[in-house]
């Protein structure tokens, strides 16, 4: 049987990309922000990955794939744990609500 | 291939060389886990976090420091002997001719090891000094907190040391993120100060969207190139794009552009440079003046470093069509830098708070800096019609990397001691509002030295003689003004440049004038500021004026110099 070929991954990619981006444009809350983050992290791998195994890009892709899984959780951890912050004081995770600062 | 195999090829591969290259980064890691592990074992009562992250920093630096020597007297071309204490340095640190003298990739061309990555890491390990030992007087990391801070702190510093030398599209993009994740921990430090959390969010939400998009990109370019190492980015992108014009008609090209500008974004949100400037003010804002001061500089220094790397890396190729679509990169980062510059003195301009006001500084700074980038990218792509000669292109272009550098040095200083300033004076009135500044320098002893303190910087900042703001902006105009003579652009961007200058001077000399001759409060207490303060001040200010006018200033820019020739060989 015929394989999807590369360009139906990266058709994928693209998708998840433009879904993140208008996500974390739209999204008011904070946590919907990082979802639409994650989204476009997840989109870029699957790019890495449909070009090591399409392209010429070989095992670079699978490992930068593998680290950027790794990056994007410590980057969530981090996230999570700043918006909590942002509640605690806040009493919300609005980010429209973050309008203390300005000027 | 069986585990002793893999094992043997890393030992008989460039392991040494590289662990050796590597070493002061790796003392930085053990600084982390001997922070974690004094937490652990609940010492940190015993010995204070920050004598660990202190002595971490000064061994590293040392380390840098002693590579450097190294590498200029055996490895350059400068030639000479080495000093009788350098002697012992380089064997403590086990530095041999082929690890540390030579450049060349490391860990298999991940990383790159060169006189311009050696000076960025000297800069940066001195600087982490510098800011550990601001934080140790201001005391902002309470003795609880210490570990974590300086954790964050060494752990930042890291990532800012492996994105300077960075020779590969996976660790552009580690080297940001390693950067950049604890930054967001170190603005939100102040854990219970509703600015704070609010500053925080911010710079984690832009900062984590950027990334992404700049993740993006780097998966597009690797993808298309087929590679995603540094020196093989160039004559790629020059196969793709050969023949075919400049049009925009070529998918080709739409994809390698669209792919080259989704990286520049995430450079210019560590950059701070309009359009993606928004977290900027607000960070620095709700941040201790400490953190701002750390990453005005650190991470502008290394995301520069990193720039001009990637953007020497995208025009490694050769081709006239690679040069001319390299050309309008060039003119767009001119026009970026004219438009950030202009946006940061503006908006400083209608500022109350003097860290917001260093932020907007921050960003005309980065401007600037801009300014010699984007006249690197046009001398270096000079069309064949512009009658330049290759030996004079690179002549000029290593001109234009000597005055980024030279910037970033003077800047290091100026912008540490400003914010320093704006630390300690906090410390003593509870207050960053300039209007709270009125008449500090009508207080006696070391208040008035501090305000003195801060003229300098703030003089050095506008970029008056005789400090070294002037030379710097002075190496940088007149690179610029060379450029000019392949694109006309280059003659506006200058017009704007100085122009932006002038209008610099009245935003600052409003912080001067509330400090200086604005009279005191008649009900303001008595500040008295320790003597250890004003000496940590006016160590950092000194340079300030070193770098002005003083034999200095020709040493600075000759090594500059030799480290920006480097790159153009």
């Amino acid at each position: 049987m015929e394989g999807v070929g590369i360009n139906g991954y990266l058709g994928v990619g693209a998708v998840l990309f433009v879904c993140g981006v208008v996500c974390m444009a739209t999204k008011r809350n904070g946590i919907g922000v990082l979802m639409g983050v994650e989204l476009v992290l997840n989109g870029a791998n699957v790019n890495f990955v449909a070009f090591s195994r399409f392209g010429h890009l070989g095992l670079d892709g699978q490992v930068a794939a593998l680290f950027v899984i790794v990056m994007a959780a410590a980057e969530a951890a981090v996230a999570l744990a700043i918006v909590l912050s942002f509640y605690n004081n806040h009493l919300t995770v609005d980010v429209d609500r973050a309008d203390e600062l300005r000027g | 291939m069986s585990a002793s195999e893999i094992l043997n090829g890393l030992i008989h591969g460039d392991l040494p060389r590289s662990a050796e290259v590597f070493g002061p980064e790796i003392v930085l890691c053990l600084t982390v886990v001997a922070l974690l592990l004094l937490r652990l074992f609940s010492l940190d009562r015993s010995v204070p976090p920050y004598v660990v992250a202190l002595f971490g920093s000064l061994v590293a630096f040392t380390g840098v420091l002693a590579q450097f020597v190294y590498f200029t007297t055996f490895g350059g071309e400068v030639g000479g002997t080495p000093l009788g204490m350098g002697e012992t340095l380089f064997k403590l640190f086990l530095l041999t001719p082929e690890g540390a003298g030579t450049a060349g990739g490391i860990f298999t061309g991940l990383l790159m090891h060169d006189a311009f990555t050696l000076f960025f890491r000297l800069g940066l390990t001195f600087f982490l000094v510098l800011v550990v030992a601001l934080t140790v007087l201001t005391g902002i990391p309470d003795n609880e907190d210490g570990p974590d801070f300086y954790t964050l702190l060494v752990g930042s510093t890291i990532g800012m040391l492996v994105a300077t030398t960075a020779n590969h599209l996976l660790m552009l993009f580690l080297g940001v993120e390693m950067m950049s994740v604890p930054s967001y921990v170190m603005v939100g430090f102040l854990k219970g100060r509703r600015s704070s959390s609010e500053a925080a969010l911010k710079y984690v939400v832009y900062g984590a969207g950027t990334a992404g998009v700049m993740l993006y990109g780097i998966s597009l370019l690797a993808g298309l190139m087929g590679t995603a190492d540094f020196a093989e980015l160039g004559p790629r992108l020059a196969y793709l794009v050969e023949g075919e014009g400049v049009g925009l008609s070529n998918p080709n090209i739409v994809a390698s552009l669209l792919a080259v500008m989704m990286v520049l974004v995430g450079l210019a949100f560590k950059l701070s440079l309009v359009p993606f400037h928004f977290w900027c003010p607000d960070a620095f804002e709700g941040a201790p003046a400490e953190v701002g001061g750390y990453l005005s500089v650190a991470s502008k220094a290394a995301a520069f470093a990193l720039l001009v790397r990637f953007l020497l890396a995208v025009t490694g190729g050769q081709g006239e069509s690679l040069a001319s679509l390299n050309l309008y990169i060039g003119i767009a980062l001119g026009a970026i830098a004219a438009v950030s510059m202009t946006f940061g003195n503006l908006a400083a301009y209608s500022q109350t708070n003097v860290k917001r006001l260093l932020a907007y500084s921050t960003i005309a700074h980065a401007g600037y800096m801009l300014m010699a980038v984007s006249a690197m990218m046009v001398i270096v792509n000079a069309p064949a019609s512009s009658g330049w000669s290759p030996a004079r292109i690179q002549v000029e272009a290593a001109r234009c990397l000597e005055g980024l550098m030279y910037y970033l040095a003077v800047y290091l200083f100026m912008n540490l001691a400003a914010f320093a300033i704006v630390a300690l004076i906090r410390n003593q009135t509870f207050s960053e509002e300039i209007k709270d500044y009125n008449g500090l320098a009508h207080h006696s002893g070391t208040m008035t030295l501090l305000c003195v303190c801060m003229g300098i910087a703030l003089f050095s900042l506008i970029g008056l003689p005789p400090f070294g703001g002037f030379f710097a902006k002075m190496m940088i105009f007149a690179s610029v003004l060379n450029a000019g003579s392949i694109h006309w652009t280059m003659w506006a961007l200058l017009a704007i440049g100085g122009l932006n200058t002038i209008f610099s001077v009245f935003y600052y000399m409003r912080v001067l004038k509330a400090m200086f001759i604005a009279p005191r409060p008649e009900e303001s207490r008595t500040l008295a500021v320790p003597g250890i303060l004003g000496a940590y001040v006016l160590v950092i200010t000194l340079p300030i004026l070193l770098t002005g006018a003083s034999p200095l200033q020709n040493n600075l820019s000759a090594t500059a110099h030799y480290v920006a020739s480097v790159l153009f060989p």
